[in-house]
């Protein structure tokens, strides 16, 4: 009876396939199992064939899942919406944001009123005692950061070492030892580790947001994201290790001494830029007959590296004697210990290349896969200051041939460097082909989670997608437009203006009214260079009237803008590129009344038209048949005592019926230009 | 007449990038190139322009480096004015063309390299009509250059001059960033030649080097210091607590993969990690916590029959009581062996009666 219910259970919860041994086993089972047999019929038909036979009993492997694991799945059914914002930016549609500065204010806005509120209960916790969670969340109720034990003793230290508080620690360890306590090695060693940690300084009380420390990111900075602060560096970056701090006093202060407290100590001022003093403590290791773990061998050898006034082949064999005291104390390296040596050889140049391939196939060789970090310490080394050097640039492709297809995890903090640096080898190096490579790779498995923060996105898509623009087809250049943006990244104003070199290059000028609509969308309204492109490219050629008119509306449109920046900026100025332009393109579209209002801007703000602007003004005079405007024109192009002045009366003298009057005023224009030809020189050659 | 070089230059890359937009795989990828050369007609047509621009190339290799030189003076003062729209499309083209000729095939197709061909006269002159300079002078200077090209070429097959590496000439060339450029342009505008810091270790080291790269890079010699062997055998660890750098460390390579949530499902694993969120049922025994008992510990009870008859009026009614515990999904696992017990210590106690109605209990 019981197995049958059993059974039953078993079915229906993991799909067991039992297989039917308890038939024959236990043949004088009561009536009821009978249904059990009835149903366990449909079980699979692998075993209604042979009923009689014994068979082995086969019990699956049960499985255990994540408590996650239905939501994982259904988060996988989920595809990006190219459309869309990224999810994170989904909020109140006001709040959206369209441009990578709101983005980014956007997300640290989020952040803050995260933390201001975290804040405000962890230092109030006694306002907000009342569990309203049912049943009760622990996350959500105050943490307390202030140590509850007020008496001397070593477990007050304890509590305040595991708070954090630096200061708090030391004055409870030196009042301990006032009152003659010892403090056990353990403790101490926990205090050690706090104090060279954090430098002998208190720890920045920022919730751990973007708190990572990126020592070397200044060589990175791009001119994509330059204009971002960079403050994320921590304020840890900025603390060095003073000599006679507290670490060191209470080292020297420590009766007996083991190896874990030689070994965070040199890790503390190797971690605070003091390499002299940890290599010295080193040396003192070594001498007490102590043995120094893996990752203080990590530290000294960034201590070798660090040292000045020494050459670089000297700092090298140190690095090697080093490893070799590994060997012979037994030590096994680790990703760490290759990263660190990788990451030094980079500040050797040239030099570094042999010994980084070395220590390269030193890894492999022992078994220890590189990390996404590696490669990108030694592409960094191969391909500084963008050189094509002699040989490496085969390197890129041997790296991408040796990671296609792979899953990364992440085991060294600077593993999402990797493919901001491997697409700016790509397009240094133009090709496409490994571009798509390396893109491919970012879309293995869950590679993308690797990309970093934002500003290293935005420079990977930026210098993706530059690159498409220079070398793919514009259909499927457009194609990852459309995917790319905005749901990925928001452009830069240099990508779009690459978008609309491609355009040109593959007359798709049609195309340039939606850019700007989309250039207006991501905050580039003010960018004076890309509408001067878009205005060069819509007035360089005549194109079909349709187009000319939807032209003529784009320029409108960026003409407002020019009117709008007036406002904000008090200084109204006009550069004379686009002001031609718009007028051109007005003439075109046969907008005329506005192109002649437009004219007056010139001399507004003291600009000189070109050339062909003003034969432009010319033919529409024609068109119109209207000798006055003609006679405007020619006015004009005196007042600025422009060279054509000359063929314009010409012009006018054979192609429109002038009254006396006219005649009389033309022939003193001509005259006035002639007299000052010679002192205009340089405003014709600014004009052109 | 550096003007008129580079200008030739920008213009056969600029003609090419008009007609043809398969052409410009041409400009870096050898191995499209060749593909694409053995295709349809009109990218045919196209290609035999670079082609016998190529061949041309092929044999004056002086005058490319003199060109190459030109450009780079060219492009310095060029570079003041980047501003200017057609001086920036020269000057990409000129990227693409020194791109090109980093990556250039040293075995190009040799194939003509008699007489102008009409289609090169024929683009010369577009390419002059597109240009915003006096365009009659611009043909001409493409042409004479054209031809000198040719003659040059000529004269070099008859002499068969010492040849001259192209690949060493263009391997010192190189593309640099400058410090000041990142503030207006791009830094790829720039070009230089520059053999300072790659020499560095010498002709030896360099010579070395080489040598490592031609083969894959992850074969070749090592350093030699570690051992397989000693790497790989398991080393007793000691158990110790994680460190504060431990800590720190496995926090900040949780940080490097940490990415905005792609979708509400990924917002609330979070939650559900974080303990804010009811977990979401994955099975049957969800929120079921009985300090750890697996399913089977409550559903098969039979073992805790054992002291009971094997059959009988008894052991009816304990199979009884065990189905109806099994279902039970209240009780943990020990208050049901506690259930158990009782009714043997029940049944323990009446073993008088029970004798007298004739029915054994052990």
């Amino acid at each position: 009876m019981a197995a049958a219910a059993s059974a039953r259970w078993l079915r229906i919860r993991c799909r067991l396939c039992l297989p039917l041994k308890s038939r024959r086993a236990d043949p004088c089972e009561q009536a009821p199992s009978c249904r059990f047999y009835s149903e366990s019929a449909a079980l699979p038909n692998v075993e209604g064939a042979d009923v009689t036979g014994i068979e082995e009993v086969i019990i699956p492997k049960r499985k255990t899942w994540d408590k996650v694991a239905v939501l994982q799945a259904l988060a996988s059914t989920v595809n990006r919406d190219t459309t869309a914002a990224p999810y994170a930016f989904q909020d109140d549609p006001y709040l959206i944001p369209a441009s990578s500065l709101e983005s980014r204010s956007f997300l640290l806005a989020k952040k803050s009123g995260e933390n201001a509120a975290k804040f405000i209960i962890n230092s109030h916790p006694k306002y907000f005692q009342k569990d309203i969670a049912e049943p009760h969340i622990p996350c959500l109720m105050p943490e307390y950061f202030e140590p509850q034990i007020e008496d001397i003793s070593e477990a007050a230290l304890k509590e305040r070492i595991k708070l954090r508080k630096v200061k708090a620690s030391v004055d409870m360890f030196d009042q301990l030892l006032q009152a003659g306590t010892t403090v056990s090695l353990e403790t101490t060693n926990g205090l050690l580790d706090l104090l060279c940690y954090y430098g002998d300084q208190e720890p920045s009380a920022d919730y751990h947001f973007q708190q990572r420390e990126q020592s070397e990111e200044s060589e990175e900075a791009t001119e994509e994201n330059n204009e971002k602060s960079r403050k994320k560096a921590g304020p840890q970056l900025g603390v060095t290790w003073r000599a006679k701090n507290n670490a060191e006093r209470i080292f020297a202060l420590m009766p007996e001494k083991n190896a874990h407290s030689y070994c965070t100590m040199i890790r503390g001022m190797v971690k605070h830029r003091a390499p002299v003093q940890a290599l010295n403590l080193y040396t003192e290791l070594l001498n007490n007959r102590l043995r120094a773990d893996v990752y203080t061998f990590n530290a000294v050898i960034e201590a070798k590296a660090l040292m000045v006034n020494e050459k670089f082949e000297e700092k090298w064999n140190n690095i090697l004697e080093l490893l070799k005291q590994m060997v012979a104390q037994k030590v096994k390296p680790n990703l760490q210990t290759f990263n660190t040596i990788l990451k030094c050889l980079r500040r050797f140049y040239a030099f570094g290349r042999l010994p980084a391939l070395q220590t390269l196939r030193e890894m492999k060789a022992i078994g220890i896969e590189p990390s996404l970090a590696t490669y990108h310490y030694i592409i960094q080394l191969f391909y500084q200051q963008e050189s094509s050097a002699k040989g490496s640039p085969l390197i890129i492709y041997d790296i991408m041939n040796e990671v296609m297809g792979k899953k990364f995890s992440p085991k060294d903090p600077d593993d999402d460097a990797f493919f901001q640096s491997a697409m700016r080898v790509c397009s240094s190096l133009r090709d496409l082909e490994l571009a798509y490579q390396v893109h491919g790779l970012l879309n293995t498995g869950d590679n993308w989670k690797f990309i970093g923060p934002d500003n290293r996105r935005n420079f990977y898509y930026s210098r993706f997608f530059s690159l498409l623009c220079l070398m793919e087809q514009i259909d499927v250049t457009l194609k990852w437009y459309k995917d790319l943006i905005p749901s990925v990244f928001f452009p830069h104003s240099q990508t779009l203006i690459d978008l609309l070199q491609a355009l040109d290059v593959a007359n798709r000028l049609e195309l340039i009214p939606q850019i700007w609509k989309d250039s207006k969308e991501y905050g580039h309204t003010y960018r004076s260079d890309l509408k001067e492109e878009i205005l060069m490219l819509m007035a360089r050629d005549q194109h079909p009237p349709e187009l000319q008119v939807a032209f003529a509306d784009c320029a409108a449109d960026i003409k407002s803008t020019y009117e709008n920046q007036d406002a904000r900026q008090t200084v109204p100025d006009w550069p004379a590129n686009p002001l031609n332009y718009i007028i051109v393109l007005f003439l075109r579209a046969g907008r005329t009344q506005e192109a002649w209002k437009m004219l007056e801007l010139f001399r507004k703000h003291n600009k000189i038209p070109r050339n062909e602007l003003l034969n432009e003004f010319m033919d529409s005079a024609k068109a119109s048949s209207s000798p006055d405007q003609a006679m405007e024109v020619v006015k004009l192009a005196s007042a600025f005592s422009l060279p054509i002045c000359e063929s314009l009366t010409r012009r006018v003298m054979a192609d429109f019926a002038v009254s006396q009057e006219q005649k009389e005023a033309l022939g003193n224009l001509t005259a006035l230009t002639s007299d000052s030809d010679s002192d205009s020189d340089s405003d014709i050659s600014e004009g052109k | 007449m550096k003007t008129s070089k580079s200008v030739w230059f920008f213009s056969l890359m600029h003609l090419s990038r008009t007609q043809n937009n398969i052409q410009r795989y041409f400009g870096t990828n050898s191995v499209i190139y060749n593909k694409k050369d053995e295709q349809s007609v009109p990218t045919h047509e196209i290609s035999k322009e670079t082609e016998s621009q190529d061949s041309v190339k092929e044999n004056t290799k002086k005058d490319l480096l003199n060109i190459i030189k030109g450009m780079k003076v060219e492009l310095s003062t060029v570079n003041v004015q980047t501003t200017k729209p057609p001086n920036r499309r020269q000057l990409r083209s000129l990227e693409a063309t020194v791109g090109r000729l980093q990556r250039a095939p040293e075995d190009a197709p040799k194939k003509r390299s008699e007489s102008l061909s009409p289609e090169l006269v024929a683009a010369a002159s577009a390419v002059a009509d597109s240009l915003p300079f006096d365009k009659q002078t611009t043909k001409s200077e493409l042409l004479r250059q054209l031809r000198q090209h040719e003659e040059d070429s000529r004269a070099q097959k008859e002499g068969e001059r010492p040849k001259i590496s192209f690949s060493n000439i263009i391997s010192d060339m190189k593309v640099a960033k400058s410090a000041t450029a990142r503030v207006s342009t791009r830094p790829v505008h720039q070009i230089q030649f520059d053999e300072g810091s790659d020499d560095y270790g010498g002709q030896e080291k360099t010579a070395d080097l080489r040598k490592s790269l031609r083969k894959n890079i992850f074969k070749g010699k090592r350093l030699n210091i570690f051992d397989l062997k000693a790497v790989t055998e398991e080393a007793p660890e000691a158990e110790t607590a994680p460190s504060l750098w431990d800590v720190e460390f496995a926090k900040q390579l949780a940080a490097v993969n940490e990415q905005p949530f792609q979708n509400g499902f990924e917002e609330m694993i979070q939650w559900t990690k974080e303990g804010k969120l009811w977990e979401f049922p994955i099975n049957n025994e969800a929120g079921f916590d009985d300090d750890g008992s697996e399913f089977y510990e409550h559903v098969f009870l039979d073992k805790y029959l054992e002291d009971f008859p094997k059959q009988g009026p008894i052991r009816h009614f304990m199979e009884l009581v065990t189905c109806g515990l099994s279902k039970n999904p209240y009780l943990s696992v020990k208050q049901k062996v506690e259930h158990i017990e009782w009714f043997k210590n029940y049944f323990n106690e009446k073993r008088d009666i029970l004798k007298d109605s004739n029915i054994h209990f052990n």
